[in-house]
């Protein structure tokens, strides 16, 4: 890949539950990195749930929705840094 | 930031100990360590406090009266760990080798040194291996109920184990189901006596069914899950439970398969073996918590064995010191 067509992070939403350790993972490595996020509570807001649900066609979370420079997007399930890391770079 | 220690001290240090996990027992030890100034890093593949962290109350873990939750636990542990100067690092050791007188780390950080290295990965829930478990993960087949369990308001759910995980975990994920049934292999729980009689007050939600095994999970074409197929192990009969989805905790499995190349020596279900000072067959490496063989798997004690750990990790630097003076 050129540096030209690296696609950089613009937005990052997170959906998380209170109870949810995975969550906090994620949350603490991004801010280790220096990246801002959203956050969705789905205790909070359990209407979203579908969205979630939707974007990742999973029951679980964190589901981690990094949109890029050109709005494409790339989800991640889960505290998974092997996709996390390209995934926001 | 944490990171740019660690980076920087495994470009140009020797670390007095590296531990490998931020569960209890590497966090208590790690507390013990760093009051003694011995340099020590943590490194965490997965949740900082293990287990206990994605365990939705912990009643048995002296000095909190009213019980706690884990993942409150789990930050307390790390927060005092933290306090003294031990450096944790999100990542993951690939292997571990001696080389001369130090252990040298193959992580995702890069390669690191130490003089001294405490095992204390712990164990993860383990699978059941039975149809449908893979297939359906994460879209009805879970097994982290603070996770997950949201997803599940008003509906029905199967939980799979008769241990303390999954009688607390049933509980827990009453605030979402409508019902659940509790599938149990054998014919009484091996949880606590505790648990089984609070599972009693939740008669209304929770249905027990021992001596069931569960033989497949099973979806329907929108890949979603419908039932589980079950039998009753005494008589043979044929059960069909209805449900959205199914929690299973049925047990641990060792996180050792770092080790398979490594002079440390596992046993037969691939837990680590320890003398009595916590030291593994390979010298200088030490092991605590649940990834140890002949641990009795509470929190309290793992937190128990990493402060003797750290105990034993300073005898073993206060040799290799006098060896070199």
């Amino acid at each position: 890949m050129t540096e030209g067509s690296i696609k950089v992070a613009k937005d990052i939403t997170i959906f998380t539950t209170n109870t949810c350790a995975y969550c906090v993972m994620v949350k603490k490595w991004l801010g280790a990195k220096g990246h801002s996020y959203n956050e969705v509570n789905l205790d909070e807001h359990p209407e979203r749930q579908k969205d979630a649900f939707e974007m990742s066609g999973q029951l679980a979370v964190p589901v981690t929705v990094i949109t890029k420079e050109d709005d494409s997007r790339e989800i991640v399930v889960g505290y998974n840094l092997a996709k996390l890391a390209p995934a926001v770079s | 930031m944490a990171e740019e220690k660690v980076l920087d001290a495994g470009a140009h240090k020797v670390w007095d100990v590296v531990m490998i996990g931020a569960g209890p027992a590497a966090l208590s030890a790690a507390v013990y360590t760093t009051r003694e100034d011995i340099t020590t890093l943590l490194f965490e593949k997965g949740v900082i406090g293990g287990l206990a962290a994605i365990t939705d109350w912990v009643d048995n873990y002296p000095g909190f009266p009213e019980g706690v939750a884990g993942l409150e636990l789990a930050d307390k542990l790390r927060l005092q760990a933290e306090r003294f100067g031990a450096v944790i690092e999100l990542g993951e050791v690939l292997s571990i080798k001696s080389e001369g007188k130090y252990k040298v780390l193959d992580t995702t950080s890069g390669e690191i040194k130490a003089k001294a290295i405490l095992i204390a990965t712990g164990s993860d829930y383990k699978k059941i291996g039975v149809p449908g478990e893979q297939e359906y993960y994460a879209r009805g087949v879970h097994y982290c109920a603070t996770c997950d369990g949201a997803f599940y308001r008003d509906k029905r759910l199967v939980v799979v184990g008769g241990g303390n995980s999954a009688v607390q975990e049933a509980i827990f994920l009453t605030r979402f189901a409508s019902h659940i049934d509790l599938l149990v292999r054998g014919d009484t729980f091996r949880a606590s006596e505790v648990l089984v009689k609070e599972l009693g007050r939740h008669k209304d939600k929770i249905s027990v069914h021992l001596n069931h095994t569960t033989d497949a999970i099973v979806g329907n074409d929108t890949g979603m899950v419908t039932h589980v197929d079950s039998t009753h192990t005494t008589t043979g009969k044929k059960v069909k439970f209805d449900t959205d989805g199914v929690f299973i905790f049925v047990g641990l499995d060792p996180n050792t398969k770092f080790l398979q190349d490594s002079k440390v020596e596992l046993d037969s279900i691939g837990l680590i073996k320890t003398n009595k000072e916590l030291q593994t067959t390979m010298k200088g490496v030490y092991a605590a918590g649940d990834v140890r063989s002949g641990a009795t798997m509470q929190i309290a004690s793992a937190t128990g064995e990493g402060a003797t750990a750290a105990l034993m990790i300073r005898e073993h630097l206060d040799h290799m010191k006098q060896q070199l003076d």
